[in-house]
């Protein structure tokens, strides 16, 4: 039977149209991801991965870490974010309550592994109980400290401090080896290095910055002005270094590996820097100490969400479920050096090389987070309350004025809405 | 090497009378000294910088620093090279916002200093005040209704929307210097040329303009500087990383974790920026330098 | 449509023509945006939200803002520190490289070139040149025995102030030099000879010649200088954010906290219209020097 011509054109064109289509789809949709420069060290062969293996492609946009609030507020503002985000986990509350963040609890709730999600990220995803992320990266803050400078000070390299009292003393014998040795190390002009190092010791001493509500400040207590307290006389003794004073975070982890510092706070990421960098030093880890013993630890890294404004919703979707799949996890964050988010995930053969690992994984999961949607006005603008508070103690007039002073502050920021 | 007019030289070295030779000596040895030592002072920064991207990264990360690279390497450059998506396309894309600023300054400009300069019509100072007003306001203020409005105009993430906003940044300063550099211009040559029957169009392109080319020469410098190392409006205005422009690239790529810095590459994005800045500066310094004489002269 | 600007249309709406093209690019991207901004000033605009109509309430919130007047004040204070300091150091280079022996036209170029770097970068170069663990500063001072401890440039107000203006002298010295340069090319030389018969010495000519005849010049260097401190930013936000002890907050840094920190872009911009206003005041002075026939 002979198909009239003009069938046969319409069939044609009808098929060539279903080809289009289904080749389209198989090209896959372009997801945009923006991340902050400092999380591009790990995060850009993750997406190479993926897009390796996927039909649906990544486009990775790394942001300045100190524009990344601009950038993203603005373009969220302008109508034109992102399809997928990673955020620094403290500034998810203040999204959220903006209501620019996709309420992904029921998609997070059907995951197998949910319940051993980091509990920190998780808590500060939710909102007015919705959740409107799910962890990324974990961050876990501990003390490290330098075992030759501890057996040259005649202390046992196997002991670190275990309490405050302890650390000041063997902060003290370490400074008093002289020739540019310090005994500690903190950066002195940056909010959130300080909420992620100095927290934990008033956490571990049964205080805290903020109410169990998140509402009000809590400053004035007896953990947080020991803390200062402890502070101010390692400054006032030079037991630390001049350039604490104007360190932005710039310096935060250079110092230690001169091999003149005795101890500083710092996160889970130094231990694969220094293994792969520096392995002429000796370090060891050890849980931030509180006054009579104890310890605590500031869970921190970032969460990743799906803005409100993405047309990719499901895509985004999938590659957060593989972002959090074993696979990624271990092959991708633990083998670089990082710790997983999933506590089942904790135990795995990387960590298992590196008993240090394995501590920072442990004070993840005990680890704490604050939770406020002013993080970024109170605690990580340079020019805020938090720091104003540290500086004014260590490096000013004293404590009292300094807790005083900063009380009034949050005050202020927290009766805005 | 530029030259001005002939200079008037007001000194006592000027005294021809040959009575004190030593004494002449020594005030030129002592001028040359000073001019020498200021030179080194504001030579230093850059030539450091240069030297220590020439050092490993570790290196370059010492403390104390180390005064000479105790061997030299391309570590620094080679990381730089590699970052993000190589460093081929950042400068492309900086390179490609720069030309059209250039492009549109000079267009702009050009028929902006010489509508202000050569023709009166209504409200003419009140409209120079307007376009000189864009100096007074940083950019930081208008951001965000700027961000906004290229999204309206559908230029939003492009080097086109990027480039006209610079333009518009850098028309205070390209007007004033191009109605300045046509006021120059003796009204002789125009009139003369009016009365070959020519109209005002061709007046500008084929009379006025050769006559101007110092200005030129300065608008377009100016626009290309400004254009290549602005920051802030190429981060915001820009969401695709694939269109970033260098300045975006260096920032990110000297951060590390937790607001650490890679000192070394820093160094190699230094010399980066300022290498073209300053080859073009120093090819083009004789038109610049009498472009600025030309153009300050009527202030 | 060549031909009517030519000879059909009055020869004073030609000129419009001509200044149409920059004028509305200007209107588009300043204008515009200006206009927006001011609108954004009568409410209450977060960042992340939605706006809602507050009139007047920014400004009166603004004028009841100690820490606002405070970088106003800091603000005035640096300028009146660096607008002189640079003038100065401009005038001696331009005295220094105003003849035209050997050699001059090198350090002219010297002396101009760091202008042609942008200011985020000559920021953190110095930022790296003044630190205490990298810097070399520190390092030769330390070396030459000259401290025991590397110097903390930028830990002190009144230090980091001081290092900041050194750092924009460097960068913008050059500029306001070749300012001045052709201001002294437009005196007749004459003048000169007649002072050196009269005996004058090299400061007397430039004290009774070349300063009085530079005034115009003066003027426009010096007022182009008061305004870009007046909007100084970046150095600040980049060398010591605005630290130590937040004293050294500029009021376009507060401009920024406000809108990108708190989210207050209505409060923000509030503080662009007031900083609007008070540079308009300033030009209008730069006007009426200029105006002034010498």
């Amino acid at each position: 039977m002979r198909i009239p011509f003009l069938v046969r054109t319409l069939a044609g064109g009808l098929a060539a149209a279903l080809l289009a289509t289904v080749a389209h789809a198989q090209a896959g949709q372009e997801i945009t991801f923006w991340i902050r420069a400092a999380d591009a060290g790990f995060v850009e062969p993750l997406v190479k991965t993926w897009n390796d293996k996927h039909a649906n492609k990544v486009a990775l946009t790394v942001i300045p870490s100190d524009d990344f609030v601009t950038k993203f507020g603005t373009a969220v503002a302008g109508g034109a974010a992102p399809d997928v985000v990673a955020i620094d986990l403290i500034f998810v509350p203040a999204f959220a309550q903006a209501g620019q963040l996709s309420d992904i609890g029921a998609e997070a709730k059907n995951l197998p592994f949910a319940k051993s999600l980091s509990p920190s990220h998780v808590r500060l995803a939710m909102h007015n109980g919705k959740q409107y992320a799910v962890p990324f990266s974990a961050e876990s803050s501990f003390l490290l400290y330098n075992k030759a400078l501890f057996k040259r000070a005649g202390l046992d390299p196997n002991k670190p401090p275990t309490t405050m009292a302890e650390l000041e003393a063997d902060a003290k014998k370490i400074a008093a080896l002289g020739g540019g040795v310090k005994g500690f190390y903190f950066s002195g002009a940056c909010g959130g290095c300080n909420i992620f190092t100095m927290t934990p010791y008033i956490w571990a001493s049964g205080g805290d910055v903020f109410s169990a509500d998140n509402k009000s400040e809590t400053l004035d207590n007896p953990a947080l002005r020991n803390t200062l307290a402890m502070y101010r006389r390692m400054w006032k003794d030079g037991v630390m270094p001049g350039g604490v004073k104007t360190d932005n975070g710039s310096n935060f982890i250079s110092p230690f590996f001169s091999g003149k510092i005795g101890m500083q706070g710092t996160g889970a990421f130094a231990i694969g820097l220094l293994k792969k960098d520096h392995p002429e030093i000796d370090f060891g880890v050890t849980p931030l100490p509180g006054e009579k013993g104890g310890s605590a630890s500031f869970a921190g890294g970032d969460s990743i969400a799906i803005p409100v404004g993405s047309k990719h919703k499901k895509e985004a979707w999938d590659f957060i479920t593989w972002c959090l799949s074993e696979e990624v996890q271990v092959e991708q964050f633990a083998k670089n050096g990082s710790i997983p988010v999933r506590a089942d995930l904790a135990d795995n053969a990387y960590s298992k090389q590196d008993s240090r690992f394995a501590m920072a994984s442990a004070a993840m999961q005990t680890g704490r987070t604050p939770y406020s949607v002013h993080f970024n006005q109170l605690i990580n603008d340079p020019n805020g309350p938090w720091l104003a508070m540290i500086q004014e103690a260590v490096f000013g007039r004293g404590v009292d004025v300094a807790i005083k002073e900063g009380q009034a502050k949050f005050r202020q920021i927290l009766a805005t809405p | 090497m530029i030259e001005l007019a002939p200079l008037a030289m007001p000194h006592a070295v000027n005294d021809t009378s040959g009575r004190r030779p030593w004494r002449k000596l020594g005030l030129q040895a002592a001028y040359y000294g000073l001019c020498t030592v200021l030179l080194l002072m504001f030579l230093f920064p850059i030539l450091w910088s240069l030297l220590t991207s020439f050092e490993t990264a570790a290196e370059a990360s010492a403390s104390p620093p180390s005064y000479w690279p105790s061997h030299f390497s391309l570590e620094n450059y080679r990381n730089l090279a590699r970052y993000g998506q190589g460093i081929g396309r950042y400068l492309g894309n900086s390179a490609g916002v720069a030309v059209m600023t250039v492009l549109f300054t000079l267009v702009l400009a050009t028929l902006g200093g010489y509508g202000f300069s050569r023709f009166r019509f209504p409200a003419r100072n009140a409209l120079f005040m307007l376009i000189l007003a864009t100096l007074m306001i940083p950019f930081q203020s208008i951001l965000n209704p700027l961000f906004v409005l290229l999204r309206l105009l559908h230029l939003q993430d492009t080097q086109l929307g990027l480039a006209l906003v610079y333009t518009t940044f850098q028309l205070p300063f390209a007007v004033f210097m191009m109605r300045n550099a046509f006021d120059a211009v003796p009204k002789e040559i125009e009139e003369a040329a009016v009365l070959d029957g020519c109209s005002p169009m061709s007046l500008l392109i084929r009379v006025m303009l050769p006559l101007v080319g110092p200005g030129l020469a300065t608008v377009a410098l100016f626009a290309f500087f400004g254009s290549w190392n602005e920051l802030l409006a190429a981060l915001i205005l820009i969401s695709d990383s694939r269109a970033f422009t260098l300045p975006v690239m260096l920032i990110n790529a000297q951060s590390g974790q937790l607001g650490s810095v890679n000192w070394g590459l820093m160094q190699a994005g230094i010399v980066l920026s300022i290498a073209p800045c300053a080859a073009l500066f120093l090819l083009l310094q004789r038109y610049y330098i009498q472009g600025l004489v030309a153009g300050a002269v009527k202030a | 449509m060549l031909t009517l600007i030519g000879f059909k249309t009055p020869r004073r709406w030609a000129g419009f023509f001509f200044i149409l093209p920059c004028l509305a690019v200007t209107t588009m991207f300043f204008i515009v945006p200006l206009l927006m901004t001011v609108w954004m000033s009568l409410n209450e605009w977060p960042l992340l939200g939605h706006p809602s109509f507050s009139g007047l309430k920014n400004y009166v919130d603004l004028f009841q803002d100690a820490s606002f007047w405070g970088s106003v004040l800091f603000t005035a204070k640096y300028t009146l520190v660096v607008t002189p300091a640079i003038f100065l150091f401009a005038f001696s280079l331009a005295l220094l490289v105003h003849r035209g022996v050997r050699f001059v036209g090198i350090f002219r170029t010297a002396y101009f070139l760091p202008v042609v770097i942008g200011m985020t970068t000559a920021s953190l170069l110095w930022t790296w040149l003044f630190n205490d663990q990298v810097g070399i500063f520190s390092a030769v001072l330390m070396d030459l025995g000259w401290v025991d401890e590397p110097v903390q440039w930028l830990g002190e107000t009144n230090s980091a102030l001081v290092s900041i203006v050194v750092m924009v002298l460097w960068k913008a010295a050059g500029f306001t030099m070749v300012i001045l340069l052709v201001g002294m090319q437009a005196i007749p030389i004459d003048l000169y000879e007649a002072a050196c018969l009269d005996g004058a010495g090299w400061w007397a000519q430039v004290r009774h010649i070349t300063i009085p005849m530079m005034r115009r010049t003066f003027a426009l260097a010096l007022t182009m200088s008061f305004i870009g401190s007046f909007l100084a930013f970046e150095q600040f936000f980049v060398m010591t954010r605005g630290g130590p002890f937040n004293s050294t907050i500029t009021v376009v840094h507060w401009i920024y906290r406000a809108s990108f920190t708190y989210f207050k872009l209505g409060y923000g911009a509030a503080m662009s219209v007031v900083l609007l206003l008070m540079l308009l005041v300033l030009s209008g002075v730069q006007l009426y020097l200029l105006r002034d026939e010498p």
